[in-house]
């Protein structure tokens, strides 16, 4: 379904995205993830094609988003970061005018409008203006909209920001229900549990790069037996890093923004607790809490980058 | 051609469901109409009002009563001269035409005919009013004398020719017409409560248009550019349908205007077709000038702040507040170069002076070149990425 080659693009002198490729295959979810500022949403919008390229190629389909845009567009429905909707226009309006811009009319169009709302479980607020409704209930709109030309290629831009988990979860249970029905979805976001939770195969980006892309199970095989301990602490001090940092288990020590919790990137998890603590207790820092988290993509990001995936 | 009306029609429905819509677009331009329309003295012919003191009660002093009603200069009242004199103190009437008893006697006989106007002394018009006095005795005494030779012929009593010469001789003789002279003025000018009406419905619809055109930089900002970028919609659909939009949600409101303006305050607007034309011009002028703004405007609020001060200082310049005929000559120059200069030209041609399409081709091309210039850079701002 979807193609991206050696794919790259620069603004002024600086280059944002560094030959990505993957592909996706059709019926797929497929997960980009990656922080802010990986280059996901510059690629998602060279694929639609609102952003031209510096090189590569892009196909949808098999048509080259070059030379074959407006055919790429009718396949595919854009979730975009923000809401795109208009806030004084009741959600059946706006349904109905981006329903016309991808080409529907007449009864047609009101009959989608009315499914897309029945889709999302807003029918009965089919009537009320944008601005009145909560922020989910708006991404919730936001991605009807591009549902109303039932597009084969569904590509969703960090489509959950800001909104709350149980809104969150509506719209993951909606974007599963549209991949079952053979929809190919393109998922970006940062955060792992959502694309863990839809996509089948993954994409890791970042700086522009991506840097590993399998199923989560092969890409968590890939951490080599990493495991990270997350540690709580009260006075913390700078030493402790330089400390852990020569233990031989420790790969990588992550501090966080106000000093209360280390995340530390270990060969084994279970055999390095013991000299964690003791470390920490010999520099007289107090350990509130100690954790092994399982390995994840979290763990992976952490091993590949060195940084944590919401930087 | 579909997709450009649905982007047309949304925009306008969108536009119309905010009711505070119609405040901007009718509510003010109507108010400031009404105040700058009265302030600086309503329409050019408005009268004063006399009485008419009548102590001599003959056939010529009531036909002279009536030959003076008709002018547009003031407005007789009869009245005695006790209430003509308290009026007059009381500043309730301007002055007082007294015609004394013996006043036919004097006319007939070719004396000096006893009458006199009396007037508060701020009146400055008062050698016009003794004009037209002059002009209505002169004749009157003209068709006493030319009834009494017939007298003499006929032995029938003068009166019976003096009603026949005033009846088909009739006020149409009229000598004395108000004319507003200014510094400037060549040929006849749209009076006040016109000229503020044109004058604001243009700044208004300038002042709609701004934020009408600001929808394109807060579409880039809700991401609603970015989604219709992403449909298969072609750019030069999307900016058809945008300008279409503009121009009709302009049209609707200079429409309102037009209609509005001429049941409260009585405007005659001219030669349809020459408005239409003329408006249309200015219409795409004005939406030009709010694509510049807003390709050089980052966000709206910017628009908004830019446009205004753009707005508010043309409108002074080009005539839009007062006549441009009381600015010094520098400033009048100036108006040359800027639109509504040229807009309120082409009122004033079909308003005040009955003018037609022919009329207004020169204010209609200058309007187009300003609207070249304007939608060539403001187009090219527009960022497709």
């Amino acid at each position: 379904m979807l193609e991206v080659n050696h794919l790259r693009k620069s603004f002024g002198k600086t280059e944002v995205v560094k030959g990505v490729t993957f592909t996706v295959d059709k019926g797929e979810a497929f997960g980009l993830l990656g922080p802010n500022g990986a280059g996901k949403s510059t690629t998602i919008s060279m694929i639609c094609g609102l952003l031209p390229y510096d090189s590569g190629e892009i196909k949808v389909d098999g048509f080259s988003v070059k030379e074959h845009q407006m055919e790429i567009k009718r396949k595919i429905g854009v979730v975009p970061q923000d809401i795109a909707l208009y806030p004084t226009m009741s959600a059946h309006d706006n349904l109905i005018f981006w329903g016309k811009m991808y080409g529907l009319s007449g009864k047609q169009v009101v009959k989608k409008a009315n499914e897309v709302l029945e889709f999302v479980g807003l029918l009965d607020r089919g009537k009320d203006k944008i601005e009145t409704f909560s922020g989910g209930m708006k991404r919730r709109i936001n991605i009807g909209a591009a549902l109303m030309h039932q597009p084969e290629l569904l590509i969703m831009d960090e489509p959950t920001v800001g909104i709350d988990p149980q809104s969150r979860n509506h719209i993951l249970e909606t974007v599963k229900e549209l991949n079952k029905q053979g929809m190919t979805i393109i998922y970006t976001s940062h955060y792992m549990e959502e694309v863990e939770f839809l996509c089948k195969r993954i994409g890791i980006i970042d700086h522009g790069e991506v840097i590993a892309v399998g199923t989560k199970d092969d890409l968590v095989k890939r951490l080599s037996g990493g495991t990270v301990v997350k540690m709580e602490v009260n006075h913390f001090q700078n030493r402790l890093v330089e400390e852990l940092n020569t233990l031989p288990l420790v790969e990588k020590v992550m501090v966080n923004d106000d000093k209360t919790e280390l995340e530390i990137l270990v060969s084994s998890g279970h055999q390095a607790l013991g000299e964690l603590v003791s470390t920490a207790i010999k520099n007289f820092i107090e350990v509130s809490s100690i954790k092994v988290q399982e390995p994840n993509l979290e763990t992976l990001f952490l091993q590949l980058t060195g940084r944590s995936l919401r930087d | 051609m579909k997709r450009i009306w649905a982007i047309c029609s949304f925009e306008i429905k969108k536009t119309f469901n905010n009711r505070h819509a119609f405040i901007t677009m009718l509510g003010l331009p109507l108010l400031f109409t009404l105040l700058f329309g009265q302030l600086l003295g309503g329409t050019s012919t408005l009268k004063v009002n006399i009485a008419f003191v009548d102590e001599d009660q003959t056939v010529i002093s009531k036909n002279l009563h009536e030959s003076l009603k008709d002018n547009d200069l003031f407005t007789l009242k009869e009245m005695s001269l006790e209430q003509a004199a308290k009026q007059v103190k009381d500043k309730k009437i301007i002055g007082l035409i007294q015609v004394k008893q013996g006043f036919e006697k004097a006319v007939v006989s070719n004396n000096q005919p006893k009458i006199s106007f009396k007037h508060n002394p701020d009146f400055t018009s008062s050698s016009m009013v003794d004009q037209i006095i002059s002009n209505a005795v002169s004749k009157a005494a003209i068709q006493a004398k030319a009834s009494t030779v017939w007298n003499q012929y006929s032995k029938k009593p003068w009166e019976d020719m003096y009603t026949i010469l005033n009846k088909d001789i009739s006020s149409s003789d009229q000598i004395i017409h108000k004319v507003a002279i200014t510094k400037n003025l060549k040929t006849e000018e749209m009076d006040n409560m016109s000229a503020r009406s044109a004058g604001f419905s243009i700044m208004f619809v300038m002042i709609v248009m701004m934020s009408t055109t600001g929808v394109l930089l807060d579409a880039r900002k809700t991401g609603v550019w970015y989604r219709l970028l992403s449909t298969p919609t072609a750019r030069f659909q999307i900016i058809c349908g945008y300008l279409l939009a503009f121009f009709l949600i302009g049209w609707i409101q200079f429409g309102l205007l037009i209609g509005s303006s001429t049941l409260l305050f009585g405007v005659h607007w001219g030669n349809l077709m020459g408005i239409f034309i003329l408006v249309s011009a200015l219409l795409i002028c004005v939406i030009g000038l709010g694509l510049l703004i807003s390709g050089f405007a980052k966000t709206t609020e910017q628009q908004g702040a830019l446009g205004s001060i753009i707005i508010t200082a043309t409108c002074m310049l080009a005539g839009v507040f007062w006549p441009l005929d009381i600015v010094p000559n520098f400033m009048q120059k100036i108006a040359e170069f800027i639109p509504q200069t040229w807009a309120m030209k082409g009122f004033t041609e079909l308003i005040a002076r009955g003018g037609n399409v022919a009329d207004i081709i020169a204010p209609v091309c200058v309007l187009l070149a300003f609207a070249a210039t304007f939608l060539v850079v403001g187009m090219m701002r527009i960022r497709y990425e």
